[in-house]
């Protein structure tokens, strides 16, 4: 009990959100500029951040009248230029065939220009905005999704919210669109929340209305593990808006688009507490450690961040030593011999082994069928002794030769001694490209079709951990 | 009467303020002081300060709490109904909300109808005041219904009609309407305490709640 009240301080509740984070650092005027997307995304834009392209404004019932329609791309997003938690906004996904007057919204329902007329009636008269003030409505331009994420969201595109304070970014969340949220990428609405490690961009635990969850609802796509590409670049958008806006306690939202990478959404005022529980982290406790600190540029910012808030130690041992961690079983890119093909595959890391070892069939899928067909005809010495082999491996390598034949050699292993042909085959392992001298053996029955050995890990360390 | 009347009150009395008036004034603070505790500590949300507060006074005004508590189920009933009805005409949030007022203040005459007809003439003649912000309510619940959809909105009316009742309850302890009357000064006290809660930084009941399972693993 005791302990569930000193735990509970390191979360960070409304009443202490409003009174000591958004009253002393949110000034009325940065509120102002949060609350107007359009007046925000003007204010970025001319400061080079990325934002999507505005369309369109209708600011008046004339506007809505005399607006042309044709105008307007196959695919868009309405918004109401002051609404709140994603409320008021439509996304169409394209014109629907052989119509002027229709697009597709997400769900492939039709939405026709007399729908469009009236929902935008209704944002102008406030139906949307904070308080229900008149209001604008804007057209802008849709993102596209990015591959990577398409498995993980449902028809909408997923955003990273990012909390900034005192230009540190101190908790990102990953929000993933579901079929209940429709689309939307809201968390009271139903949408995934999942919390991400600051140093590495990696996603960690997740939540869906308030409950943890380990997989995407419906399939086997785990939520932990995804890693954010650009990750860097968008703590760093994250820590610019702050600084441009003025919002000394920012959630800032961004997507990343096909084309333009990470762009900002949205600035958000009174950022949510959910985000708390994606990441099983207090804000408070964060909050406090970074209050105080005087930090100059955007760049120290991000580099204090991922430093303070990244949970993963690998990181830091690689810093240190300048090499990659990786684990026993770890998925490489095979290229083939002409690098005209890649092969993705798991494979075993393997200390006890010398050189790389590789299996024949396929040694034969990239490209290796001649040199093989050509060592096969080999006739090869059985029976000899350890003292011999060095005499015989010097006779086939005079008496073999082979343009992709790099070498013979005598593999000593627990399944005995064997004479394997050698060749070269590039792969990347973690990113690192590594240029192997591999043998090539019988390894069809066995679970892993490749091992790497010694030879070839001289760039990692191994966490037999993982 | 016995009591121990406070000279200011007989001062105001004789200047010809009914003395029910006086009650309700002073009872006002501490009812206010209620809903704002229960918001920033207990995290109760009900719609903002105001409405449960006159709904508070509606109840008292009416005669006994049940009719006051049948009218507001009727009117959120409606509110709920009226939704789905409207739906597909797509109106403009205005005329919206004044065919809901129609349909409502409509329903309100027929229970009164019906109430007088089955002899329950508490709801027949309950007054004409607090009726009308009953209705009010309706714009409230709609807007929130429109913003945030219907689950929340129902959340926000239960939690409404909860401090209502508990606020009615509260106005009608007898013991608090003779410290009143007798004490009148009590009522500055409410000041310091809402400095108090206004400055309470701490979790909310409700986040504790919200927020139970993080805390065990944090």
């Amino acid at each position: 009990m005791f302990e569930f009240f000193k735990n509970s301080r390191k979360l960070l509740g409304m009443n202490s959100r409003n009174l000591e984070f958004i009253r002393p650092f949110n000034r009325a005027k940065a509120k102002r500029l949060a609350d107007n997307k359009m007046h925000s995304k003007r204010v970025l834009k001319k400061n080079g951040v990325s934002v999507s392209k505005l369309l369109a404004t209708i600011k008046t019932l004339d506007d809505l009248e005399n607006f042309d329609w044709q105008t307007l791309p196959n695919s868009f997003a309405l918004k109401p230029n002051r609404g709140f938690g994603g409320e008021g906004i439509i996304v169409v996904y394209g014109k629907k065939k052989n119509r002027d007057d229709a697009w597709v919204k997400a769900d492939r329902s039709l939405i026709t220009i007399d729908d469009l007329k009236n929902h935008i009636r209704n944002i102008l008269d406030g139906s949307f905005s904070l308080s229900n003030t008149p209001d604008f409505a804007f057209f802008e331009e849709r993102l596209q999704l990015l591959k990577l994420f398409k498995p993980y969201s449902y028809k909408g595109i997923p955003d990273i919210r990012v909390i900034v304070f005192n230009k540190i970014p101190v908790m990102a969340m990953l929000r993933l669109p579901t079929k209940e949220s429709g689309g939307k990428a809201n968390l009271h609405q139903g949408a995934i929340g999942v919390g991400i490690d600051l140093a590495t961009g990696v996603t960690t635990t997740a939540i869906q209305n308030n409950r943890l969850i380990e997989k995407i609802p419906g399939t086997q796509l785990s939520t932990s593990g995804l890693r954010i590409p650009y990750w860097k670049d968008i703590l760093l958008l994250a820590t610019r808006a702050q600084e441009i806006s003025g919002l000394g306690y920012l959630g800032a939202d961004i997507a990343i688009d096909k084309e333009n990478g990470p762009t900002i959404l949205e600035l958000n005022a009174r950022p949510g507490l959910a985000i708390q529980i994606a990441n099983l982290a207090g804000l408070t406790e964060r909050l406090k450690r970074v209050s105080g600190l005087k930090i100059k540029t955007v760049e120290k910012g991000v580099r204090v961040s991922m430093d303070l808030f990244g949970g993963e130690i690998e990181e830091e041992v690689e810093e240190i030593s300048g090499r990659k961690v990786i684990g026993t079983v770890e998925k490489i890119q095979l290229l083939s011999k002409e690098n005209e093909k890649e092969i993705e595959m798991e494979v075993k890391i393997d200390t006890g082994a010398t050189s790389t070892s590789i299996d024949i069939e396929l040694a034969k899928e990239l490209g290796f069928v001649d040199v093989l067909e050509f060592f096969e005809k080999i006739d090869l010495p059985t029976n000899f002794t350890r003292e011999q082999a060095q005499d015989i491996l010097k006779k086939l390598k005079a008496q073999y030769q082979h343009p992709d034949l790099a070498d013979i050699d005598i593999i000593y292993s627990s399944h005995g001694v064997s004479i394997r042909p050698k060749v070269n085959i590039s792969f990347t392992m973690n990113g690192i490209l590594i240029n192997s001298n591999c043998n090539i053996v019988k390894r069809e029955d066995l679970k892993f079709r490749m091992i790497v050995g010694k030879r070839d890990l001289r760039k990692f360390l191994i966490d037999v951990s993982k | 009467m016995e009591l121990n009347i406070s000279p200011i009150i007989h001062f105001f009395t004789n200047e010809g303020v009914p003395i029910e008036t006086i009650v309700l004034l002073l009872m006002l603070p501490i009812i206010a002081t209620f809903i704002a505790f229960l918001r920033q500590v207990v995290g109760i949300k009900a719609f903002g300060i105001y409405t449960p507060l006159i709904i508070t006074f509606a109840f008292l005004a009416t005669n006994g709490l049940r009719y006051g508590v049948a009218i507001f189920l009727a009117v959120i009933f409606i509110g709920m109904l009226m939704r789905f009805v409207m739906k597909p005409f797509r109106l403009l949030y205005l005329p919206r909300v004044a065919i809901m007022l129609t349909i409502v203040s409509l329903t309100i005459l027929v229970m009164l109808v019906l109430g007088g007809n089955q002899r329950r003439t508490g709801l027949a003649s309950v007054s004409i005041f607090p009726i009308l912000i009953m209705i009010t309510l309706v714009e409230k619940f709609v807007a929130v219904q429109i913003e945030k959809g219907n689950k929340t909105a129902l959340i926000l009316a239960f939690e409404t009609l909860i401090i209502s009742i508990c606020g009615f309850y509260i106005a009608s302890w007898p013991f608090l309407i003779k410290a009143l009357i007798t004490h009148p000064w009590l009522i500055l006290f409410t000041i310091p305490l809402n400095i108090i809660i206004g400055k309470w930084t701490g979790l909310r009941v409700s986040e504790y709640f919200r927020f139970r399972n993080i805390i065990k693993q944090l």
